[in-house]
């Protein structure tokens, strides 16, 4: 559906997007994640034929969307961060002209319009003035414009942006729907939402891409790295440092203590798990043991290791 | 008419036939024609700039018949109602007006991201809120025309000759084509309708005051032959004694084509500063 190859877009003073390739087949739904600045919006925007690239191609569907930019916008519902809407107009009377400008006519015009309020829930304001909406429903006008023409591929740039949780939860409900008919390419720099609502992940850090698969596998790969806490009943300072001497560990820290408990965050090596070393370390010692579990790295946590080592090192 | 006149005619006729039917082919020119003619009724500005564009004209009217009455002149009532000074002054407040919003709106909104990524070609866009603008100023001028022929019906027929009526409007439609044209450019220029409106304002003006130095200056002799093109006080008078002269056709037509093309490239710009 979407083929990215070897994109760049140099502004002045700086490098938006640096040499990007990827793609996305059709019927994926793919989250496509970074921290705020990382070219997200740029690269959506050369996707739509907004702005050009100042090197490489892209193609929607089999269409360059530069020489062959009307046939590839024709295949794109794109949603804008922000959603940019018409104050003076009304939700059905808006959605109507935007399917007239993507092509629709007549009868096929006024279908599109209303299934796209019906399944965006926009039925109870759709004679209201697009001014007098909250940002929730602005939200859901903004995507049903995207769906109106039924197009194969759906664009949204940030689209839970703003809204309060039961909304971003019943947005995300409403884009695993649409993911069944549509392929979806969404941004985003909420993380639980790429982790319960797409099949890949591509995270964009300063331009690049710097990881890209399956939100469980990249969780995996970090896994190796992994955190281990434990509690128990010891003087700190000992405990610390004879927990630092078992092998494979990277790093101890206290977090806190009370009542003589003190609560420990172990890093270890990839691959060791040291938990036996450290049940034994506790017997011999004679430390009361009252907790010990490891943590299961989240996509949260590759994200921060991932774009946090990647800005350090460049 | 010489033989380059006729060839720069054609010319011309031929650009603008190829951007109507540019324009109507697709179809997404009407629709963005249609909604953009719904917002300028749908707000109340349309509508104030009506009333006072009827006023004055109405004004401009009553003191040309004034005029006619007291005195005897042998100038037209059309003559003495579009070189009034109220005329003049109230004139070019229109332009802006008109204009200001039609791409700075837009742009503050960001809603010419959503136009421009849905399958709609830069040029309909232009196209379609030019024709909406001009649509409008045509049915500004439309009272007044009432007017004249209000008077046609109830007079004597020495005081409004028909060809004076059609070069009045004539004049006011190429001053017109061209004034907007102006503005289009200024708003595609800015995000905020006030610098829009100010800078329309000021480029008609601009060149307004340049035909006035043949008006009211001494210019060398051979400066005037040029700067003849440039004064639209003269056309205007030139008009409304009812000689429709072909080079200032020529004149608003064809820089109003070459505004539009600046104006064009103005919204693509995006595209080829990378």
């Amino acid at each position: 559906m979407i083929k990215v190859s070897k994109l760049s877009k140099q502004y002045v003073e700086r490098t938006a997007v640096n040499n990007i390739s990827f793609e996305v087949e059709p019927g994926e739904i793919v989250g496509f994640l970074g921290p705020n600045g990382a070219g997200k919006t740029t690269t959506l925007r050369m996707l739509t034929g907004y702005i050009p690239p100042t090197s490489g191609t892209a193609s929607i569907g089999g269409h360059d969307v530069f020489s062959e930019s009307i046939k590839a916008r024709q295949k794109i519902g794109y949603m804008p961060e922000n959603v940019p809407l018409y104050d003076d107009m009304r939700v059905r009377e808006y959605l109507r002209f935007r399917a007239q400008l993507k092509g629709l006519r007549g009868q096929e015009a006024r279908q599109g319009v209303s299934e796209a309020i019906e399944l965006c829930g926009l039925k109870q304001i759709k004679r209201q003035m697009i001014s007098s909406l909250s940002k929730g429903y602005k939200q859901r006008v903004g995507l049903a414009d995207a769906l109106v023409n039924n197009p194969e591929l759906l664009i949204l740039d940030e689209p839970t942006n703003g809204l309060d949780p039961n909304q971003i939860r019943s947005f995300r409900e409403l884009i695993k729907q649409l993911g069944i008919r549509h392929t979806i390419l969404i941004s985003t720099h909420i993380l639980s939402e790429v982790e319960m609502t797409c099949n890949r992940v591509i995270i964009l850090n300063e331009g690049k891409i710097i990881a890209n698969g399956k939100p469980n596998d990249l969780s995996r790969e970090l896994r190796s790295a992994n955190t281990i806490s434990i509690e128990l009943k010891a003087s700190t300072k000992i405990a610390k440092d004879l927990i630092a001497s078992i092998p494979g560990i990277k790093k101890v820290s206290e977090e806190n203590q009370s009542g003589g408990w003190g609560y420990f965050t172990i890093r270890t090596e990839p691959g060791n798990d040291v938990r036996e070393s450290i049940v034994h370390l506790a017997n011999t010692q004679e430390w009361p043991l009252r907790e010990i579990r490891t943590r299961n790295a989240t996509l949260e946590d590759a994200f921060v290791e991932i774009t946090q080592s990647n800005t350090s090192s460049s | 008419m010489n033989t380059s006149t006729v060839i720069i005619t054609i010319l011309l006729l031929v650009i603008v036939i190829i951007s109507i039917q540019k324009f109507l082919s697709g179809g997404t020119g009407i629709v963005i024609l249609k909604k953009e003619l719904k917002s300028i009724f749908y707000s109340p500005i349309a509508w104030i700039v009506m009333a006072l564009v009827m006023l004055l004209n109405g004004f401009s009217f009553t003191a040309a018949l004034e005029i006619l009455r007291k005195t005897d002149v042998d100038e037209t009532l059309i003559g003495y109602t579009f070189s009034s000074t109220s005329f003049w002054l109230t004139y070019f407040f229109i332009f802006p007006v008109i204009t200001m919003r039609l791409f700075s709106e837009e742009k503050k909104l960001g809603t010419i991201e959503t136009l421009l990524t849905a399958p709609v070609q830069t040029i309909h866009l232009l196209l379609a809120k030019y024709l909406a603008a001009l649509v409008f100023y045509f049915i500004i001028w439309i009272p007044s025309a009432v007017n004249f022929f209000l008077f046609r019906i109830s007079s004597a027929d020495n005081a409004n000759a028909i060809g004076s009526f059609i070069g009045a409007y004539a004049i006011i439609f190429l001053v017109g084509i061209f004034n907007i044209a102006i503005g289009c450019l200024a708003s595609a220029l800015t995000k905020n309708q006030l610098v829009a409106a100010m800078a329309c304002f000021t480029f008609c003006m601009l060149h307004f005051l340049v035909g006035f130095i043949l008006q009211d200056l001494p210019v060398p002799e051979s400066w005037q032959g040029s700067l003849f093109y440039f004064s639209t006080v003269k056309h205007v008078q030139i008009f409304i004694s009812g000689l429709i002269d072909s080079r200032q056709f020529i004149y608003y037509l064809s820089f109003t084509i070459l505004i539009l093309s600046f104006t064009y490239n103005v919204l693509e710009y995006r595209k080829w500063k990378a």
